[in-house]
């Protein structure tokens, strides 16, 4: 189990990655490689073994387009400067405009969901190769939160995944706040999509804070871990043993001790509902 | 499937991706069958998270404008969707306020602050990303 941060300090040279660090059993061991565009902090974690996954937010894996190679190959070579086992990105579009629509390019700057058509998971596959053919370790891609359904969706939400995962290999990071988030927004059952998973795909497990306010769930990022979130994680881990589960908190930090009881939370439920143990991880910032 | 059959649902995709994103950030009518209240609070929820991030990135700006801030950004934002990334957000974001405030100080801040932030244009990392960067602004 592991905890991880937006790693501020890399924030400004290298926009649209963030770092999930994570200790956990079971990953490969990490190399490290000299390479411009990384900070000390994450260079220290790595130096301690510590396997440190970069996950990028700006992709648009789920857009229309082809991805942007400059942003692919960016995050090539930061995973060559990390040493890292795997990287991470999301099933999301984040702009949309251009050519295609003989329109300005717009951004959303944030993470949107794409329409569970068939059209878009084609286009979807095509762009996880093309991810596939620059990167140098694993890809796995995370569900998002919504606070939207499209009216064209044609499959579930595990559907979709699963139908991805057999096209392409890609894993799955599969975050259990947003499973969380589509049942309180979308009305989709966490265990209906748990159950149609391919769950050997899964890479690992993120956690996450949020509150709910009229009626919708706000993936926050920035609040306590509440008891419906880790229902969710007991479904996933009562189905399987996740490699590795990493708690996300990007913003309004509590005191050390507070984050170390999430997380001991967080390992209680994956120990009951699993017969294998999973390390805890030290919480750590990096700064 | 065919590279023409791909294509065709490329552009399928991009005009559905469009019509939703226009109307959440642009300002323009939203496409049949979502539901309101969803499409309400997915507008509040990037403009939100658009402003927090201009206020990491130039967290001089929050400084600057104070408790200000969050309102000026809303009236900058709402129908005028970003295009280039958040850096130049921000450097648009303080050239509409000094196109609107008369608080002198804040005017003269504000203008150092622009002015410091064209001097910085960061640059590409790697042979690679220049490269990358090079063939795409020959592309384009």
């Amino acid at each position: 189990m592991g905890y991880g941060v937006r790693a501020s300090a890399g924030a400004r040279k290298s926009p649209g990655t963030s770092h999930a660090r994570k200790a956990s059993t079971g990953w490969r061991s990490w190399r490290r490689t000299s390479a411009p565009d990384t900070s000390p902090p994450l260079l220290r974690l790595c130096e301690r073994g510590t396997p440190v996954v970069p996950h990028g937010v700006s992709l648009g894996l789920g857009g229309a387009d082809r991805p942007d190679l400059g942003k692919l190959v960016a995050l090539a070579e930061r995973a060559e400067a990390l040493g890292a086992p795997l990287v991470t990105e999301h099933i999301a579009f984040v702009g949309s405009g251009g050519p295609l629509t003989a329109s300005p390019r717009i951004e959303a700057g944030h993470l949107l969901p794409v329409p569970r058509t068939r059209d878009a998971l084609d286009v979807l596959c095509e762009n996880v190769r093309i991810a596939q053919q620059l990167l140098p370790v694993p890809l796995a891609l995370e569900n998002v939160a919504a606070f939207l359904t499209w009216p064209e969706n044609e499959l579930s939400e595990g559907q979709f995944l699963a139908e991805l995962v057999e096209r392409t290999g890609v894993g799955l990071l599969v975050d259990v706040a947003n499973l969380h988030t589509n049942h309180v927004n979308r009305g989709e059952d966490p265990a209906t999509v748990l159950d149609e998973l391919p769950l050997e795909a899964i890479a690992y497990v993120h956690v996450a804070g949020g509150f709910e306010r009229d009626g919708l769930w706000h993936d926050s990022h920035a609040h306590p871990v509440t008891r419906p979130v880790l229902d969710v994680l007991a479904e996933l881990c009562a189905r399987t043993t996740p490699p590795g589960v990493l708690l996300e908190r990007d913003d309004d930090f509590p005191e050390a001790d507070e984050l170390a009881a999430e997380l001991q939370a967080i390992q209680a439920v994956v120990t009951r509902a699993s017969a294998k143990d999973v390390r805890t991880g030290v919480p750590q910032r990096v700064r | 499937m065919s590279d023409d059959d791909l294509a065709a649902a490329r552009e399928r995709l991009a005009l559905a991706q469009h019509a939703l994103l226009s109307a959440l950030v642009a300002g323009s009518p939203p496409p049949e069958g979502f539901d309101r209240r969803g499409l309400a609070a997915q507008r509040r929820a990037l403009l939100t998270k658009r402003a927090h991030v201009i206020a990491k990135v130039a967290p001089e700006l929050r400084e600057i404008l104070g408790a200000d801030f969050p309102r000026l950004f809303r009236a900058y934002a709402q129908g005028r969707p970003m295009a280039e990334g958040y850096r130049r957000d921000a450097a648009d974001f303080a050239h509409h306020v000094l196109a609107t405030t008369r608080d002198a100080e804040r005017r003269q801040r504000l203008t150092v602050w622009a002015a410091r932030q064209s001097d910085s244009t960061p640059e590409k990392h790697g042979l690679l990303g220049r490269v990358m960067s090079a063939l795409k602004k020959k592309g384009s």
